[in-house]
């Protein structure tokens, strides 16, 4: 997927001003977010639940290398042909090379997120081979040409009318505004590729270490038919989704739904281990399993390694008042909202993305939903800290804090600056509201006034009714 | 509550309300001394470092929390009509002293110390009645930081209901985020403002005359917005309501009856003269 996080100012604008964009937001992701209050309310034991969870993929990170050591070993025990790409243009290599080999030409692809990450398709496309996606939402924005918005609902962004012009466009159904017959036309439209795909391609929400098998957690059915009805498997995970053993999962499934839609429990989750057996009455022939470092390592490393703890429910996405306002496009990249502030400029490199560490108030509203305990806040703060020191500031705003800490190591030195200022404030203003600043503040009074700035400030007041001068 | 040996006190008043708002700072101050305590002004104190902080620029952050912690005197609370400045104090600063073990210890002791105004009359000073004389209809929003940083939730709201002329009213989404987010705002205005309004939004639908909070930093924004549209409802401080009509000082209660929308960029919003 194409990178252009560092335009997150206009990319936001623009999305500010996108009407259809501004009502679909508002519907889902409130409806988001009241469904997963509502579900951990109900979920007493949500916090402990949270706290084992954070716990065990903290364990997983601190013995990562050996977890998957493990589930190599284990998943090829089954069958499983497992691949490692160091970096994004290695695992684009490795995909077209096992489409190449298998002598695919059709591949019926379910959401995954990792494979977004390394533009998975325009990989396949190059070698030949059509991708379909087959998850609702992905197979709306495949048709519209775009990029998914939401980490669970990519098409979020899109409303029904837009939906039933872009089927009337590219599959020739007819117009309608009923959801139920647009799902039925994407299902007749898909059920033909899952007949005659050569492979299926799937992402993972959790890899488990003692059994060698991937999790599939999805609310579509398209996710283990592409699992099951192709000759090929491929999953696309990243390397730090592995979890343990296979007792841990029911900690992960008891809160990713819940965190991600306040479901009880997704529709349905696939363990898929190893490639058919002698007498499976069903499965694919051969099942490939690429994990993606691409970075992880690097940020396992560092002082951001519980970034990787993340389980990509979404929910940080749905509680941002920032991610609310202008939708998962303006952050130019796969991730999205909080997750995506951090993530991103971890994986592309924070010059690419230093724009966005910045898009946040730092409310802590995604910290008090992540359901794995990412301190997400701390992370942004420490992403601005490491911009500073690697020279991605605004020689500006370096001056402004330099001479505002300047004036603010003296007392004095503010005092004065203070009573020019409530002398000019009081004479420019006459006591009203300041309706505009200058640049570089003139955004800020563009729909809000600023305060007068005090005749006598407190400082002042103070000596003065207590005769006071330290 | 009437201890006999007054509490000292020291008030941090925060820089933005010292320009901006110098009748919170005041308001402060009556009410602590209502409650028994004894409060003395550092006066060079000046900022916390908290926009130098957030904004990632932590060598000049450093240099204004060396400042502050210099500042105030070695032990006694401090108190600040601020639940952002509390809660930068008694965390930001330990992150951005984590490698000079001596600071550390010293901005770990100041960060036991410090407490936002609500937090400390109800958690430490044990205050269930305020004794204002205020009166209105008053809606609350909780600021992220006094929220979330400090974890104080229902201080302000005890407070606020047990002021006779105060019809307390919960707005929806009270711990939603007003789009301030210091440097946030000047950075992504838009994207602050469309937030703000949200929350005005949901300020007015309960209907309130004044909405209060423990932050000024949001009743800058919250207010501002009001101001140029000239709804019916004022942003006070929750020290103003406090410390009620008597106190006599703050212009900004003293003149909030008057709730005639105006046109854009004639309404003052912040007190101070
Ligand atoms: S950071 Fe936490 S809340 Fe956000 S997607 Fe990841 S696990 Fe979910």
């Amino acid at each position: 997927m194409e990178l252009n996080a560092n335009a997150f100012g206009r990319n936001s604008r623009k999305a500010l001003l996108d009407k259809t964009l501004q009502e679909a937001l508002g519907r889902t992701t409130g409806r988001f977010q009241a469904h997963r209050d509502a579900a951990v309310a109900a979920f007493p034991e949500f916090e402990a639940t949270r706290e084992r969870a954070s716990r065990i993929k903290r364990d997983v990170l601190d013995h990562l290398d050996t977890y998957l050591a493990r589930f190599i070993e284990e998943a090829e025990k089954r069958g499983a042909v497992v691949h490692v790409a160091r970096g994004p243009g290695q695992a684009r290599e490795i995909a077209a090379r096992i489409a190449r080999d298998e002598g695919v030409t059709l591949a019926v692809k379910s959401k995954s997120m990792a494979s977004e990450e390394i533009s998975f398709n325009e990989a396949l496309q190059g070698a030949g081979v059509t991708v379909v996606e087959s998850d609702l939402g992905e197979f709306i924005i495949q048709l519209a040409g775009e990029a998914p918005s939401h980490i669970i609902a990519p098409a979020v962004h899109k409303t029904r009318e837009q939906i039933s012009r872009l089927f009337e466009r590219h599959l020739g159904e007819p117009r309608t505004d009923s959801i139920p017959e647009l799902v039925a036309m994407a299902r007749r439209h898909l059920r033909a590729k899952f007949l005659s795909a050569g492979m299926g391609v799937s992402g993972g929400n959790f890899l488990v270490a003692d059994t060698g098998s991937v999790v599939i957690v999805t609310n579509e059915g398209n996710g283990r038919m592409g699992t099951v009805l192709p000759r090929v498997h491929l999953a696309v995970v990243g390397i730090e989704k592995v979890i343990p053993r296979l007792a841990d999962l029911p900690t992960f499934l008891r809160l990713l739904p819940r965190s991600a839609s306040g479901q009880t429990i997704s529709s349905y989750v696939s363990i898929v281990t190893g490639a058919r057996r002698a007498g499976d009455p069903e499965g694919p022939e051969r099942t490939h399993i690429l994990l993606l470092d691409c970075g992880r390592s690097a940020i396992l490393e560092g002082k951001y390694r519980e970034i990787l703890k993340c389980v990509r429910c979404a929910a940080c996405l749905n509680a941002c008042p920032v991610y609310q306002s202008v939708g998962g496009h303006a952050y130019g990249w796969v991730y999205s909202g909080p997750i995506g502030a951090v993530l991103t400029p971890l994986l592309v490199g924070l010059p690419e993305a230093a724009a966005l560490p910045d898009a946040s108030t730092l409310c802590g509203a995604c910290a008090d939903v992540c359901p794995v305990k990412i301190p997400l806040p701390d992370f942004l703060l420490e992403l601005r800290s490491d911009a500073r020191e690697q020279g991605l500031k605004a020689p500006g705003e370096i001056a402004a804090m330099k001479g505002y800490a300047g004036v603010m190591k003296r007392a004095g030195l503010l005092e004065a600056i203070e009573r020019i200022a409530g002398v000019l404030g009081q004479f420019f203003t006459k006591g009203k509201g300041i309706a505009g600043l200058p640049y570089p503040f003139s955004g800020w009074t563009e729909r809000r006034d600023f305060p007068v700035p005090a005749a006598r400030p407190f400082r002042k007041r103070w000596k003065i009714q207590r005769g006071v001068t330290r | 509550m009437d201890p006999k040996e007054p509490i000292p006190v020291s008030l941090f008043f925060t820089c933005l309300a010292d320009a901006f708002s110098p009748g919170v700072c005041t308001a402060t101050v009556e009410v602590l001394e209502r409650f028994g305590a004894a409060v003395s002004v550092p006066l060079s104190q000046t900022c916390c470092g908290q926009p130098a902080f957030n904004s990632g620029n932590r060598k000049e952050a450093r240099a204004m929390a060396r400042k502050f912690l210099l500042s105030f005197p070695d032990d006694g609370y401090i108190v600040t009509p601020s639940g952002s400045c509390a809660a930068m104090v008694k965390h930001g600063y330990p992150v951005l002293f984590r490698d000079e073990p001596r600071t550390l210890t010293r901005a770990r002791a100041v960060g036991e110390r410090i407490f936002e105004l609500s937090q400390f009359l109800v958690d430490v000073l044990g205050v269930t009645d305020p004794k204002s004389d205020f009166s209105g209809k008053v809606t609350y929003h909780d600021s992220c930081h006094l929220r979330r940083g400090l974890g104080v939730v229902s201080a302000p709201r005890k407070l606020l209901r047990a002021i006779p002329g105060v019809e307390f009213v919960e707005m929806e989404e009270s711990d939603r985020c007003c789009g301030f987010g210091g440097v946030f705002s000047l950075k992504y205005p838009r994207i602050s403002c469309k937030m703000t309004e949200r929350k005005v939004e949901r300020i007015l639908a309960t209907g309130a005359s004044y909405v209060t909070s423990g932050d000024l930093g949001c009743l800058l924004s919250i207010g501002g917005l009001i101001s140029r549209v000239g709804y019916p409802v004022k942003a006070i401080h929750l020290a103003e309501i406090l410390v009620g009509k008597t106190g006599g000082l703050s212009s900004f209660a003293a003149d909030a009856a008057s709730v005639e929308p105006r046109p854009p960029g004639t309404v003052r919003w912040a007190g101070g003269r």
